[in-house]
């Protein structure tokens, strides 16, 4: 046979020797592991899941990515994902793989650790940690900080204000304005924050670069990001956060949260996992290496900011944060995305 | 002009031509066919299980219409822009006498090495870059002139050079020249080239994003990762293939019956080069500002991100995603030659089935690597000793990236000249042996071109890698990920770099000039 043929077979047969290569979930057996969908990334959470192993002896095999491209890897796979536990950074994600029915019932234990409003209606969710949306503003440029997000709709925030239409966290904004306030009053309000000129960011962490650059003087975020942009610069930054007054939707607090899938056959494993996540210690690191909020010891705060039964939040139910078409389409009818 | 070309053209190897194709041929390109069109076949499953009522809506709403705009006017300007630049380049590489030559073609074509992603950030941590549609078109042209380039170059060595001495003899000067000797037989080249670039804009993901450009990407990307509504994403992926498609039969129809161009009475010697200050200052000039500008400022910015770092150097995971982005990307590329090649061959052979599917496996080249990631989830979660496994990302990589190699195999198989498997089979030699033993030797350069290119895109692709990689698996692409997605830039400076050299080797070669057919021409 012609060598070039050799070689090609050769390389095929490389190639089919490789789908061996494959996750070390696809063996199943006796040893105990546990595959993990995680948006939560390697940083903020590798170190809590080698602990875990290290006391229990359960391998983990975390997949790493964004929580929304994940969800959407979910509900592709369907039933036959290989994943035990989903880790989403936010409700929404969360959501969507919980209304295709392919998350399992919670334990009882595991659901009472957390307030009825930071776990699903039907318990097959349950909150990690809160992540609040703040007002990230330049304290010397900003006199007249705004109450309520309808402050934001005045002259004299014309062209100073910075938002992310396309990032999840300001769409379960949107979302949760829309469940308080009905999506007529919402389009209303996006409407004026378009005609107020304001400048549109794909990422949160660049609107409060922009702050500090002096680009704009405020803008619509999550409370860590003053944290984690200071420290990617390695300086203080000229920005501050700001909660809006009690109850108003700017205040939403959103939350990372854990579901065990429906067609896993560890969920006995899956739950010890959860209840590592949920305890005292494990909560005391997302707080103070990630500087979030704890969903489970409301004490537990970021440093310099209140605590999260002060912050005001509105009252919002967050499974329903996972209906983001009604938004999205809002959205594109003002103008944002 | 026409009776010269007459006079150099030479048929085409006729073993390749006008036979019944071969069973094994035909099953062989039907089920490369197949694979790739196997995203295709999810979008179409997808979009039916939306509503006809709301898919009307999105089909006819004043926001898709803004995004088709926005989409075509940017592949137009960047495919304009590039092949301007790019025919300067190569041209000027060939005819003025410049400082270096052999360094200045492997600079111009290195851009190709860094990822569209990097390159985008990279150009806006600096502050210069406008904002929205302009910075796109700037940044997009910059990535994508390699493709144009590279094209040029190949088409301008094929010149014959007698035909231009002819055309100066005769009075014409150099502009002259340019118009009716040289561009005219470079047309096909220039075309396949500004398909390719096309066909990145197209796809790209990267560079929109960053930039908030609302092409058909970003918004099957909002899709996906906002309402989750797969339907409305497969509609939107739809209407982007069929983009794709109005793009790819405008080439084709561009494309002249391939000629191969050679003159049966070669001179070979040097050719004369431009050297007047005002030529060589205005080449010198251009290849500057192009090199600084795509090349020398992107990696700046990434070696001072680079040296600004406080965390020491991991480096046996720079190691291990270096191994791991090597092996998988050559699995990769050895898969996608194994695809190319029976299309290639059909394709020569003007089969009905080789021209359909050489436009079939370019139309998926247009979609966001989202979409053929989530596509092989589907089909791939239903094989669970497939799924997640590095044969199946391999494998993703060679459907993705199948398209790239094509042309440049089929033209490569194209000129290879008559007379030496005609030989060949005079002596007994059966049709399979020829090819292997004759033809594919000759045509070795330019199938290692097109294996080499599918290598290169695979080191820098990162959506579909992320969803299809086995769990724990790294590639220097998801490693640069995992740090910019916590904006952590400054530690994923290392990796970017990493992968940015990695990939000048395959660029590098690829800017060589074929050396073999050089050879062949003045046989």
């Amino acid at each position: 046979m012609p060598r070039k043929l050799i070689a090609l077979w050769a390389a095929l047969a490389l190639a089919a020797s490789l789908t061996s290569c494959s996750s070390d979930a696809n063996d199943q057996g006796e040893d105990q592991s546990l595959v993990i969908y995680s948006g939560r990334t390697q940083e903020y959470i590798a170190s809590l899941f080698d602990d875990f192993t290290k006391e229990t002896g359960i391998k983990l095999e975390v997949r790493y990515g964004d929580s929304a491209a994940l969800a959407a890897q979910i509900l592709e796979e369907g039933e036959n994902s290989p994943a035990d536990l989903f880790i989403s950074q936010d409700a929404g994600a969360l959501g969507a793989v919980a209304d295709a029915g392919l998350l399992d019932l919670l334990s009882p234990e595991i659901l009472n650790r957390v307030e009825p409003r930071y776990r699903a209606t039907n318990g097959d969710w349950v909150s990690l940690t809160g992540r609040v949306r703040i007002f990230a503003y330049a304290p010397d440029r900003v006199s007249e900080l705004p109450a309520t997000v309808d402050d934001l709709l005045a002259p004299s925030w014309r062209g100073r204000l910075g938002i992310a239409p396309t990032n999840a966290s300001f769409q379960a904004f949107v979302t949760a304005m829309i469940q308080l306030r009905g999506e007529a009053e919402t389009e209303l309000w996006l409407r004026g924050i378009v005609a107020n000129d304001p400048k549109l960011y794909e990422k949160n962490s660049l609107i409060v670069e922009a702050i500090d650059a002096g680009e704009i003087d405020g803008g619509l975020v999550n409370h860590y990001y003053i944290f984690e942009v200071s420290e990617e610069l390695n300086r203080e930054i000229n920005v501050k956060n700001h909660f809006f007054q009690s109850g108003d939707v700017g205040n939403l607090v959103n939350v990372s949260g854990v579901g065990i899938m429906k067609q896993s056959e560890k969920k006995d494993l899956a739950s010890n996992l959860i209840t590592y996540l949920l305890s005292p210690s494990s909560q005391q690191r997302f707080v103070a290496e990630v500087n979030e909020y704890s969903i489970v010891d409301p004490t537990l705060k970021p440093v310099g900011l209140v605590a999260l039964d002060q912050v005001g939040a509105p009252e919002v139910n967050l499974a329903q944060l996972s209906d983001m078409q009604r938004t999205q389409n809002l959205l594109i009818k003002v103008g944002l995305l | 002009m026409a009776m010269l070309s007459k006079v150099s053209r030479a048929k085409p190897d006729s073993t390749l031509q006008k036979r019944q194709s071969a069973p094994i041929l035909v099953l062989a390109a039907l089920a490369t066919l197949s694979f790739v069109l196997l995203p295709v076949l999810y979008l179409v499953q997808r979009a039916l299980q939306g509503e006809w009522a709301t898919t009307k809506i999105i089909i006819f709403r004043s926001k898709t219409l803004e995004v088709l705009i926005t989409t075509v006017s940017l592949v137009l300007l960047v495919a304009a822009i590039a092949a301007v630049i790019g025919i300067s380049l190569a041209w000027s590489l060939y005819n003025v006498k410049l400082a270096a030559p052999n360094l200045l073609r492997a600079l111009v074509v290195l851009p190709m090495a860094i990822p569209s992603y990097v390159f985008t950030y990279c150009w806006l941590s600096l502050g210069v870059l406008p904002e929205g549609f302009i910075g796109a078109v700037a940044v997009l042209t910059l990535s994508t002139t390699p493709y144009v380039t590279l094209a040029a170059m190949a088409a301008l060595h094929r010149i014959d050079s007698s035909q231009i001495d002819v055309a100066q003899t005769l009075g014409l000067n150099q502009f002259q020249t340019l118009r009716r000797v040289t561009l005219p037989q470079m047309r096909n080249a220039i075309a396949s080239g500004v398909l390719l670039v096309s066909l990145y804009v197209l796809s790209d993901f990267g560079a929109v994003s960053l930039l908030g450009v609302d092409t058909f990407t970003r918004a099957i990307h909002n899709t996906y990762q906002g309402s989750f509504d797969r339907s409305t994403a497969a509609i939107l992926s739809l209407m982007l293939v069929a983009v794709s498609a109005v793009v790819i039969s405008m080439e084709v129809t561009t494309r002249k019956r391939l000629r191969i161009v050679k003159s049966s009475v070669a001179i070979a010697r040097q050719r004369q080069r431009l050297d007047s200050v005002k030529s060589q200052t205005i080449a010198t000039t251009i290849f500057g500002v192009y090199i600084l500008t795509s090349l020398a400022i992107p990696i700046s910015v990434l070696g001072y991100r680079f040296i600004s770092r406080s965390e020491p150097i991991e480096a046996t995971r720079l190691l291990q995603a270096s191994v791991s982005t090597i092996l998988v990307s050559s699995i990769g590329a050895l898969l996608a030659l194994l695809l190319a090649l029976p299309i290639a061959i059909l394709s020569i052979r003007s089969s009905l089935l080789g021209r359909l599917a050489e436009r079939g496996v370019l139309v998926v080249s247009a979609l966001p690597g989202i979409v053929i990631g989530l596509s092989l989830v589907a089909f791939g979660s239903d094989i669970p000793w497939a799924y997640q496994t590095l044969g199946l990302l391999a494998f993703a990589y060679s459907i993705l990236f199948v398209a790239r190699s094509v042309g440049t195999i089929r033209n490569a198989l194209a000129r290879v000249p008559e007379s030496l498997p005609e030989i060949a089979a005079t002596l007994g030699q059966t049709r399979s042996r020829i090819f292997y033993r004759v033809t594919l030797p000759l045509a070795a350069p330019g199938v290692i071109a097109g294996t080499l290119l599918v290598f290169l895109s695979a080191m820098k692709e990162l959506p579909a890698t992320l969803m299809l990689r086995p769990t724990g698996f790294e590639t220097l692409a998801t490693e640069i990920w995992n740090n910019t997605a916590i904006f952590r830039f400054s530690e994923a400076a290392p990796y970017a770099l990493l992968l940015v050299a990695i990939a000048a080797v395959p660029t590098f070669l690829l800017s060589r000039p074929d050396k073999d057919a050089e050879r062949g021409e003045h046989r």
